[in-house]
């Protein structure tokens, strides 16, 4: 799946980077390939959604960054969740969660 | 903290971009690495592993564009990149840029300067509290003009309406006032009880006046403006010691009333009116009215109000003259002040404006040429993943950098014109001191620059980026379809600016010959050589002072006809030409025997048409008529014969005799003309004298009763003196005499031609500003023709080398573009012609002597504007002509 989807559903991406991020710091690519373990390989978050995302992200203060070496060596950046990250992962969890319990409602209605 | 951390973030987008800018670049590469490196993990070749690591991130670039456009600040960022390109832009044409930001300055800061001028005379709210609600009252005349208020009449809308809070009525005039210094000529207003309630104006220092200081024979009081006090009371605080001598009688000085507080203007002192009793007639017109509505009292109530009791008043009176009101009227104060220089002013805004779009015209021009060079650089912008919207607000920036610069330079410019303006404004128009460069008038350049910008911006935006970009870029940038399209819409522009110039050139030509026909009309006297002297004596009423003042008059004259040079000398109660004018009323044709007993017997009279005669009042010497050159058509003037004790005599205009006595011989009748000063001798007409425009040259001369000032005394008079000598020489001995008879008397000296023209002031001040935007709007509009021609035969220079190589001579060439710009030039004037006629009746209030249509002018104007454009066009031409095909076709 592409992920064009996850444009449709605003914050749906956030919910996934931010969740990514909550097991430790990791780089792009890393949060990339985390997303698509954890959602069963359905979300894979090309660069041209994920940079946007981790930029905007840091900018509203959810996630910091720093310069650290992979696990190879090599010169990455790497982000992690600050205090209001973990608070916006809750506040979009119960929201997650209000619009799946409500879609799935929908579609349970004959 | 997360507030801390965007604005942290906003600012470190905008300041630290170069930082900003290689993190994110590095961050990109190293996840296109980490991409590699996972893809050669999992068995790729190194070639394969990157390339498919390209695939997977889809441009570097555009990543990093994608981020870009996520930033907070982003829009800031982007603006400042459009103004960053748009400088540069600019600078790269700086001779084409300076050429726009000059027009467009010339033209904002024209109009800002017009525009001034009218927030200061229309627009700006009167100095005083809710100035809105104070209204000015009038009485209507049975011709339906407004007049000023008859004491009684004024007396009744006072006590009856219901719509005022506070009514007072008005007059001023000038008298001499002494206090500890000199005698100085002074406004003094005579006002009711309740002028300042009006105005909501109190004495800083002192008190207002009481009902009791305006009753009759109440001790005379004086309120004092803010400046007189600090000029002439020396700012003292203590009032108790401060009296006025004003027209001989002793004033205390009660008040002094707060700065900028100047109703009517000009005036420095107030006095109450009525402390000699109110004039019972209702047809002396001596005062004007002014009050302050009500709260939640519309104009329309307060003029239906006063009307009902204006014409109780008519159907009441006895006396049914022509000179009782019919009506009654009020007016917002504001509009009774500004009420005729409205249309004039409004006028020239609208020639201003006219001059603006011919600005924006040629600017637009430039900015199409311009455009059109660029044509290849959008191409690649667009194809790059430019917006359409994104190269728009491109075009915008420029526009509005451009129109910011000019107007700014515009509003600097706009500050000498407001002060030339001023200087040339004719002494009539009222509130000059209004008039300045004043916050309103900045926004108003402001909006106007953004208004252009957005204006031109759009314009060449929407002509730059229409069709498709591929295609430019597909021919190599020459650009020919587009350009082509591009010089027909530079074509149309010059077009309508040709029409705009036509319609603003007419109106100036018109304007200009209405001021030569205004001095060639004859004004019936002698303009130069004449040195005039106010003199102003107090105001009596006993007989016996008013014959000393006479007496008074008498060696004055004498002594004056005794200065070197001085060759003859008269006096008059004006000059002609003078603001003001003469008073007006009706006579009655009567014999010695039919003078009634009882005054109130007149009235029945005055309803007999076949006895009544309407004429201006004007007391004269003999020397008046000798001085001023004003011919005797008929009978005698004045002589030494006619004393105070001989029958009273008269002179009258030609106008008079020939309206009032069609076919008959005036010399001879007796006719009374008492309401004028009192004096109920009759009048016996002597002599008949050449017209006079006493009123304005553009104004008919009207029918003139002359008596003699030897018989009719009067205190204010005009002294005339028909001199070679020099002005000032004459001036300074006159001063000298007037003080060696009486020293406390001031005077005030003119000549006569600065009086005459002063009086063509007006006329001179539309002229000059219209006759300015007209040439200026000619010459732009001729660069505009210039620089469309030019455009268009350097981008044809091929088409013409192929021409001359098929063996076109160089008539040929030339006959085509001269041709080709010929068409676009007669398009222009049909469309303006039919602008101007439909345009030039709203000046038709200010031609004299010319219909809005005058054929005259408006062939004139267009063959020189025909003439002006076909030789912008030969220049290019001849150009053309000259072109060498084997250059030409090489050429691109």
């Amino acid at each position: 799946m592409s992920s064009a989807p996850t444009n449709l559903l605003q914050g749906t991406l956030d919910l996934l980077i931010l969740k990514s991020l909550v097991t430790g710091e990791r780089h792009g690519l890393g949060i990339s390939r985390r997303v698509l373990q954890i959602t069963g390989q359905t979300f894979h978050v090309k660069p041209g959604s994920l940079f946007p995302a981790l930029h905007r992200m840091e900018e509203e203060g959810w996630i910091s960054s720093f310069w650290g070496d992979s696990e190879n060596n090599r010169r990455a950046k790497y982000y992690c969740l600050t205090k209001a990250g973990r608070k916006q992962l809750e506040v979009e969890t119960k929201r997650w969660d209000r619009i799946s319990w409500a879609i799935a409602q929908a579609l349970e209605a004959s | 903290m997360p507030l801390l951390v965007k604005v942290r973030s906003f600012l470190r987008n905008l300041i630290s971009t170069q930082r900003q800018e290689e993190d994110l670049d590095q961050e990109v590469r190293s996840h296109l690495d980490l991409l590699a490196e996972e893809n050669v993990r999992a068995g790729m070749s190194p070639e394969e592993a990157q390339r498919a690591a390209r695939m997977e991130l889809g441009g570097v670039e555009v990543v990093k564009e994608q981020v870009r456009n996520h930033r907070k600040g982003e829009w800031l960022r982007s603006v400042f990149a459009d103004c960053r390109y748009g400088v540069r832009q600019l600078r790269k044409n700086p001779g084409t840029t300076a050429i726009m930001v000059f027009t467009l300055a010339l033209a904002i800061g024209a109009t800002a300067a017009i525009f001034s001028v009218v927030y200061g005379v229309l627009l700006r709210p009167l100095p005083y509290n809710e100035p809105n609600r104070i209204m000015a009252l009038y009485e209507v005349t049975t011709k339906g003009n407004l007049s000023r208020v008859a004491d009684p009449n004024f007396d009744d809308f006072r006590d009856q309406n219901r719509s005022f809070q506070a009514m007072a009525k008005y007059s001023d005039g000038i008298v001499s006032v002494s206090g500890a210094l000199q005698p100085v000529r002074t406004r003094v207003g005579v006002v009711s009880a309740d002028f300042l309630k009006v105005f909501r104006v109190q004495p800083m220092i002192g008190r207002d006046f009481t009902a009791s200081d305006t009753k009759k024979g109440a001790a005379p009081v004086v309120l004092v403006s803010n400046g007189y006090w600090k000029e002439y009371l020396s700012a003292s605080q203590d009032l108790s010691e401060s009296h006025l001598k004003i027209d001989n009688a002793v004033y205390t000085v009660v008040g002094v009333l707060p700065q900028g507080f100047q109703f009517p203007s000009d005036v420095a002192l107030w006095v109450p009116a009525d402390i000699d009793g109110e004039n019972t007639s209702r047809t002396s017109h001596n005062y004007y009215g002014v009050g302050r509505l009500r709260d939640g009292v519309t104009v329309e109530q307060a003029n239906g109000d006063i009307s009902a009791i204006a014409r109780r008043i008519h159907n009441a009176a006895s006396d049914q003259s022509d000179y009782l009101l019919e009506d009654g009227a009020v007016v917002p104060l504001q509009d009774s002040i500004t009420g005729k220089t409205r249309s004039p002013l409004l006028v020239l805004l609208g020639a201003v404006g006219f001059l603006l779009l011919v600005a924006c015209a040629n600017v637009a021009n430039l900015l199409l040429a311009q455009a059109s060079v660029r044509e290849r650089e959008l191409a690649i912008r667009s194809a790059l993943g430019a917006a359409r919207a994104r190269l728009v607000r491109q075009f915008l920036t420029e526009a509005l950098l451009l129109s910011l610069l000019g107007g700014g330079l515009g509003v600097l410019g706009a500050f000498l014109g407001v002060a030339g303006l001023i200087e040339l404004a004719p002494e009539n128009l009222p509130r000059l001191e209004s008039i300045s460069v004043s916050v309103p008038v900045l926004l108003f350049a402001l909006l106007l620059s953004t208004a252009v910008a957005v204006g031109l911006g759009a314009f060449t935006a929407v002509r730059a980026t229409s069709g498709d970009l591929r295609n430019a870029l597909g021919e190599g940038g020459r650009g020919q379809a587009g350009s082509h399209s591009g010089t027909r819409v530079g074509r149309v522009i010059v077009a309508a600016q040709i029409a705009i110039t036509l319609v603003l050139v007419i109106g100036a030509g018109l304007l200009g010959r209405s001021l030569m026909k205004v001095l060639e009309v004859n004004p019936g006297f002698r303009v130069d050589k004449i040195v005039a002297m106010e003199v102003s004596l107090p105001w009596v009423d006993d007989p016996k002072a008013k014959a000393n003042q006479a007496t008074f008059f008498s060696n004055l004259i004498g002594r004056l006809q005794q200065i070197p040079g001085v060759h003859k000398v008269g006096a008059a109660s004006t000059l002609p030409l003078e603001d003001g004018g003469l008073p007006d009323g009706m006579f009655l044709l009567m014999t010695q025997q039919e003078i009634p007993k009882k005054p109130e017997d007149f009235g029945a009279l005055f309803r007999q048409k076949e006895r009544i005669g309407a004429a201006d009042f004007c007391v004269a010497t003999q020397g008046y008529f000798e001085v001023l050159g004003i011919p005797l058509l008929r009978g005698r003037m004045f002589d030494e014969h006619d004393g105070a004790d001989s029958p009273h005599v008269a002179v009258i205009s030609e106008s008079l005799a020939s309206e009032r006595w069609p076919g008959q011989d005036p010399i001879g009748h007796t006719i009374e003309f008492g309401n004028m000063d009192g004096d109920l001798r009759l009048l016996t007409i002597v002599g008949i004298v050449g017209n006079v425009h006493q009123y304005g040259l553009d104004a008919p001369s009207r029918p003139t009763v002359y008596v003699n000032l030897f018989q009719r005394p009067r205190a204010a008079i005009t002294v005339t003196m028909l001199s070679d000598a020099d002005t000032k020489q004459v001036t300074s001995a006159a001063r000298g005499i007037l003080q060696g008879l009486d020293p406390e008397i001031p005077a005030k000296f003119q000549t006569l031609s600065q009086v005459y023209s002063a009086s063509l002031g007006s006329r001179r001040f539309n002229l000059i500003l219209i006759g300015f935007f007209a040439i200026a709007a000619l010459l732009l509009a001729t660069a505009g023709v210039f620089g469309v021609m030019a455009y268009s035969v350097s981008r044809r220079t091929r088409e013409i080398g192929v021409r001359v190589a098929l063996g076109a001579g160089s008539r040929d060439v030339l006959s085509m573009i001269l041709g080709q710009g010929m068409r676009t030039i007669l398009i222009g004037v049909a469309a303006g012609l039919a602008g101007a006629l439909a345009l030039t009746r709203t000046v038709a209030s200010l031609l004299f002597g010319v219909t809005a249509t005058d054929p005259l002018t408006f062939a004139a104007v267009i063959l020189l504007l025909i003439a002006a454009a076909l030789l912008a066009c030969y220049i290019p031409a001849r150009r053309a002509t000259r072109v060498d095909p084997l250059v030409a076709l090489r050429y691109e």
